[in-house]
């Protein structure tokens, strides 16, 4: 399978933050200016460095192709179906390094067996963004105003490779 | 909006000029309570556009139609008993078969007929107008071309040699990312239970339920795709099973606790 330019990728990820920053249920934690990457739906690879540390980013994380610049932050906390979580991701210029769970919500303790199901998952879909390069997206049954807000519209806005 | 408008420039750069190939036309179209996206491979950009005006009126005849929010169309007169199947637009006989195929092949998890209100083809109605979209842009001579309407996706050809559509899983409980990624070679549907509340009708009680809270299924036809994948979101397990039976579709499921299943035939990325 071939993957795409990297200044596709890096554009599609930047496209997707600030502007895909909406959850279902907004949490007061959230701190504003930080950066979100839960709102960068298809960074790449694997994260197995998990000590890639750097300066702690103070305003939204901007993936510049080319730049090498190390920085961390965490994210908007995220509803996972059974309790919140909430993400640091790591970034390296353009590229997801490392993605790691910082806190830990549950309704209830027999919640915790499911949410360490569910955590698999969710981790895996955030470095999935990193080599997503999709032509469209399926299962997003917006209505037509949500559509604005989706990442089919957001899709649309690139140019085909 | 100005981060997204400067991503396209920065992809447009990077995507410009396929030697020898027209520039892929790009529209959507707001119709069936939703927004189909288009894209066309292969065609100069004038035959391109009137390829589109056709299929986008496809969507919308498709509309007027099958619409239940519209009580005069024909399926909505049709529920209430003031017209017969021979007196409407021979398209419904021809959904309402697909239905019954449906039916069978789901083991009853998808069923128009056992929803209140009478017959109600809505979940298999959409998937066959994106997939009729989509012939109309096929045989308009197009090299290559995908429609995505309401989360479903028809597509023919290749977006570029060698390489197959690849189509991001909407993420259950995350709006703004992907479950997974998979090809697509003609259709794929995903059906779940996240974006508009639990409005999905269990054809064994009557009653709103699922067991699933995400369910893909690819295959050949759009849609048996799409009801298919509205089957596996209402039954779980015993209908992916179902679905793993069929010669030609797959299928991916999401459970409400965030485990997975697949049938064979169907590679989510990344594993």
């Amino acid at each position: 399978m071939k993957r795409a330019p990297l200044l596709v990728l890096a554009g599609t990820a930047a496209g997707f933050v600030g502007v895909l920053t909406f959850h279902t249920r907004p949490v007061s934690a959230t701190t504003p200016g930080q950066a979100q990457p839960s709102a960068m739906p298809s960074a790449s690879s694997a994260a197995t460095s998990s000590a890639a540390a750097g300066p702690a980013a103070a305003g939204p994380t901007r993936a510049a192709a080319g730049s090498t610049l190390v920085r961390s932050a965490a994210g908007q906390i995220v509803q996972f179906g059974y309790g919140e979580l909430n993400v640091r991701v790591t970034v390296n210029g353009s590229h997801i390094t490392a993605v790691s769970v910082t806190d830990l919500q549950t309704a209830e303790p027999t919640s915790q067996q499911i949410s360490e199901q569910a955590i698999p998952m969710l981790r895996s879909e955030v470095l999935s963004a990193q080599s997503a390069n999709v032509n469209g997206i399926s299962g997003a049954t917006f209505t037509s105003r949500a559509y604005v807000q989706s990442l089919q519209a957001a899709l649309d806005k690139l140019n085909v490779k | 909006m100005t981060e997204a408008g400067a991503a396209g420039a920065g992809a447009g750069a990077a995507g410009a000029g396929r030697a020898g190939q027209p520039a892929a036309v790009k529209r959507t179209v707001d119709v069936m309570g939703t927004v189909v996206s288009f894209t066309v491979l292969g065609l100069g950009e004038a035959a391109a556009e009137t390829a589109l005006d056709q299929a986008g009126d496809v969507l919308r005849e498709a509309d007027e139609t099958f619409s239940l929010w519209k009580p005069g169309s024909p399926v909505s007169r049709l529920r209430r008993g003031e017209t017969e199947l021979a007196q409407v637009p021979p398209e419904v006989s021809e959904v309402l078969e697909l239905c019954r195929m449906a039916r069978t092949w789901s083991r009853g998890w998808f069923d128009p007929w056992a929803m209140p209100g009478g017959v109600d083809p809505t979940g298999l109605v959409k998937g066959w107008a994106v997939e009729r979209a989509r012939d109309v842009l096929r045989r308009a001579g197009a090299a290559a071309a995908l429609v995505s309407g309401g989360g479903d996706l028809a597509v023919f050809g290749q977006p570029a040699p060698g390489q197959e559509w690849r189509a991001g899983i909407q993420h259950p409980w995350r709006r703004d990312a992907l479950a997974g990624i998979i090809e697509v070679r003609a259709a794929a549907a995903t059906s779940g239970t996240y974006e508009r509340g639990p409005h999905l009708i269990d054809p064994r009680t009557g009653q709103p339920g699922h067991r699933g809270v995400s369910a893909t299924v690819t295959g050949p036809s759009l849609a048996l795709a799409d009801a298919l994948a509205t089957a596996v979101a209402v039954g779980g397990d015993d209908a992916l099973d179902a679905i793993g039976a069929l010669d030609g579709y797959a299928g991916y499921l999401i459970r409400p606790d965030g485990s997975e299943a697949y049938t064979g035939g169907i590679d989510v990325l990344p594993r």
